[in-house]
């Protein structure tokens, strides 16, 4: 799974600001983890998403942050994802520190039922996160409107060839 | 709870005890080094490795071809359909890694990554059709290569007919296509299949706000 190996580590800059904006990585492990593992687990992958972010952005299109809570964000997705797939797991909350499982028990309880996507919102806002940069991350406006364009291409599919043979040969 | 509450709530929510708490500082260096993605989701390696091997099957392809070519040999159509296939299997998965572009697909907001990670799995779930392709004719050698050592008789039916040979070729490709449709396709499915359903879901969510 090494898939840097030309560049061992990171860089003094990017090694510091993880170690400074580490507490945003706990913080959506809060709303995904259950246990101490997937806690553990989360964080490292969070972790090395943001720094391969980072280290890779081609452009400075995105800054620093953004790119960490991107990393957070889609991180947490995929282990949404995975725990959906996986057959039947344990989803109480099982920490060994009894302050911190009180207080995750008693901020699910708080929480409630709430969709991924609410998660990530709620996320954001306590993170402060300004409203304009939310959709930034989320890529929520461009998904609205390929969701459109997903449903009449569907539409149209059927009828014409054209639309078939722009799906196949371009990918996106 | 409303967000103030809760916003209170978060202020003062303790930190993971040490025993628990994730590496970091010293160890920061070996975490970053290692891939984000699962296995399931990475499928450069798999990709990489597939595309050295047709690499080297397309080199000794071509110098085949170039000796039915020369000799006017009885294999040239198969060996020039098969040169067509290896040639489109270099370039359909050399495509497929430039386009997952993996350091920085974690980058991207999360609708577009979900897509991409979607058009990726779709991509490679289509790449085994290819793989069932090139089986078929790398079976039907060894066939002809088995006959060849046991039975001359039943070889030289096979290889004097060209029907008889491209009867052969599609029958073992499409076997190989559904042994992969019952082994290794279905895992990739499902797994595409969770990753639209929940962006479909997010969207579906967004949309109804």
């Amino acid at each position: 799974m090494n898939n840097s190996s030309h560049k061992r580590g990171c860089e003094p800059d990017l090694r510091s600001l993880l170690k400074n904006q580490h507490k945003v990585v706990y913080s959506i492990c809060r709303f995904f983890a259950h246990n101490y593992q997937e806690h553990q687990r989360l964080f490292v992958n969070i972790i090395a998403a943001a720094s391969q972010n980072i280290r890779s952005r081609k452009d400075h299109s995105a800054d620093k942050q953004t790119l960490l809570l991107r990393a957070c964000i889609n991180m947490a997705a995929l282990h949404s994802i995975s725990l959906d797939m996986a057959p039947a797991q344990d989803r109480t909350i099982q920490f060994k520190s009894t302050d911190y499982h009180q207080s995750m028990t008693k901020f699910r309880e708080s929480m409630g039922e709430i969709s991924d996507l609410e998660k990530f919102r709620l996320f954001m806002q306590l993170e402060r996160v300004a409203p304009g940069d939310m959709s930034g991350i989320t890529g929520l406006d461009a998904g609205n409107l390929y969701a459109r364009r997903r449903k009449e291409r569907e539409t149209t599919q059927g009828r014409t060839l054209i639309p078939y043979l722009k799906a196949t040969l371009l990918w996106n | 709870m409303e967000l103030k509450r809760l916003l209170q709530f978060w202020e003062t929510f303790p930190e993971v005890s040490m025993e628990e708490r994730p590496v970091l500082s010293s160890d920061l260096e070996k975490i970053v080094v290692k891939n984000p993605l699962s296995d399931a989701f990475y499928v450069r390696k798999k990709l990489l490795l597939r595309i050295a091997v047709i690499a080297l099957l397309w080199l000794v392809n071509s110098w085949q071809l170039r000796g039915q070519w020369k000799t006017n040999g009885s294999d040239l159509y198969v060996t020039a359909a098969l040169f067509l296939l290896l040639s489109f299997s270099l370039y359909f998965h050399t495509r497929l890694v430039f386009f997952a572009d993996y350091p920085t697909l974690l980058a991207l907001p999360l609708v577009d990554f979900l897509t991409k990670l979607e058009a990726i799995l779709d991509k490679y779930i289509i790449s085994f059709k290819l793989i069932s392709a090139m089986a078929g004719f790398y079976l039907l050698k060894g066939i002809e290569a088995l006959l060849y050592a046991f039975s001359r008789n039943a070889y030289d039916s096979v290889s004097s007919n060209d029907w008889y040979k491209w009867l052969i070729l599609i029958f073992l490709s499409v076997s190989s296509d559904i042994l992969l449709l019952h082994t290794l396709v279905p895992r990739y499915r499902r797994l595409q299949a969770s990753v639209t359903k929940y962006r479909d879901g997010i969207l579906a969510k967004a949309t109804d706000k």
